[in-house]
């Protein structure tokens, strides 16, 4: 697989944030997403990047291409060892926050992508993966 | 570099504020205190935020911004938002970004013209 399409930033500062959504736009645009589909994930990559920054001031954002059938999509996981999500569905509800966002990163991303897992355990850390499929 | 700075232009009685592509979030914070330093500076009536390049337009940013327009409006200013690029107000719709009553127009020229027609009492908002 071309080395573009998969990779990892370490988030250990604010700067990564940019850095962050630099390396999903060029992966986006790459792999032949349109300008508002880019814009979907970018802004996601920012929303999530900045989660990991404020609740886990560390992590690892991963990037991948992936490929189901003849579907492809851009793969993004956001893994940290923080404080981890106490009550998950909460943390979904649109103006629930417990830093000081808006409580629209976690179910905005949702909406703005075509799946979303989330794993989490408290003191441990959480993982976050969200997938946008290429419309054909 | 040049590019990722916030420019502040003074034009009459009013503020240019021109906003990079990618600004990172040390920057989105200093545009507060700029805008609200220049607008007491200068004793502007007002100031077009001009996001016209602005590719990604995320909670934070918008919070920001968001702020920025109930500080001026405290201080007797009127913000006008320009230049929003389609796919950023459809992201920024769907991830559930509200602005509420913050004025918006298409581009700077038109914000210029809302700016200086309610000044001279034209039109009222």
């Amino acid at each position: 697989m071309n080395e573009l399409y998969q990779g990892e930033i370490r988030i250990t500062s604010e700067n990564e944030i940019v850095i962050a959504r630099k390396v999903v736009r060029d992966a986006a645009t790459a792999l032949g997403f349109g300008i508002t589909d880019v814009t979907r994930i970018v802004t996601t990559a920012s929303e999530l990047t900045r989660n990991i920054y404020h609740y886990a001031k560390s992590g690892v954002v991963y990037w991948r291409e992936v490929n189901h059938g003849t579907d492809t999509g851009l793969e993004l996981t956001f893994e940290d060892q923080g404080p981890g999500i106490p009550d998950i569905d909460k943390a979904m509800e649109v103006g629930f926050s417990t830093g000081k966002g808006m409580g629209l990163g976690l179910p905005g991303s949702k909406r703005l992508m075509d799946e979303m897992t989330i794993e989490s355990k408290v003191g441990i850390g959480t993982t976050v993966i969200v997938r946008k499929w290429l419309k054909k | 570099m040049a590019s990722e700075r916030i420019s502040v232009i003074k034009l009459h009685e009013l503020l240019l504020v021109t906003v990079p592509p990618d600004p990172g979030d040390e920057l989105i914070s200093s545009l507060q205190e700029q805008v609200l330093e220049a607008m007491a500076r200068h004793d502007a009536k007002g100031l077009v935020l001009d996001i016209s390049t602005v590719q990604t337009l995320d909670s934070f940013f918008a919070r920001t911004v968001a702020e920025t327009v109930q500080m001026v409006a405290l201080m007797g200013g009127r913000t006008v938002l320009a230049g929003m690029r389609a796919n950023v107000a459809v992201t920024a719709t769907q991830l559930g970004l509200t602005i509420g009553k913050t004025l918006t127009a298409l581009n700077v020229d038109q914000a210029l013209d809302m700016l200086n027609a309610m000044s001279s009492g034209a039109c009222r908002v």
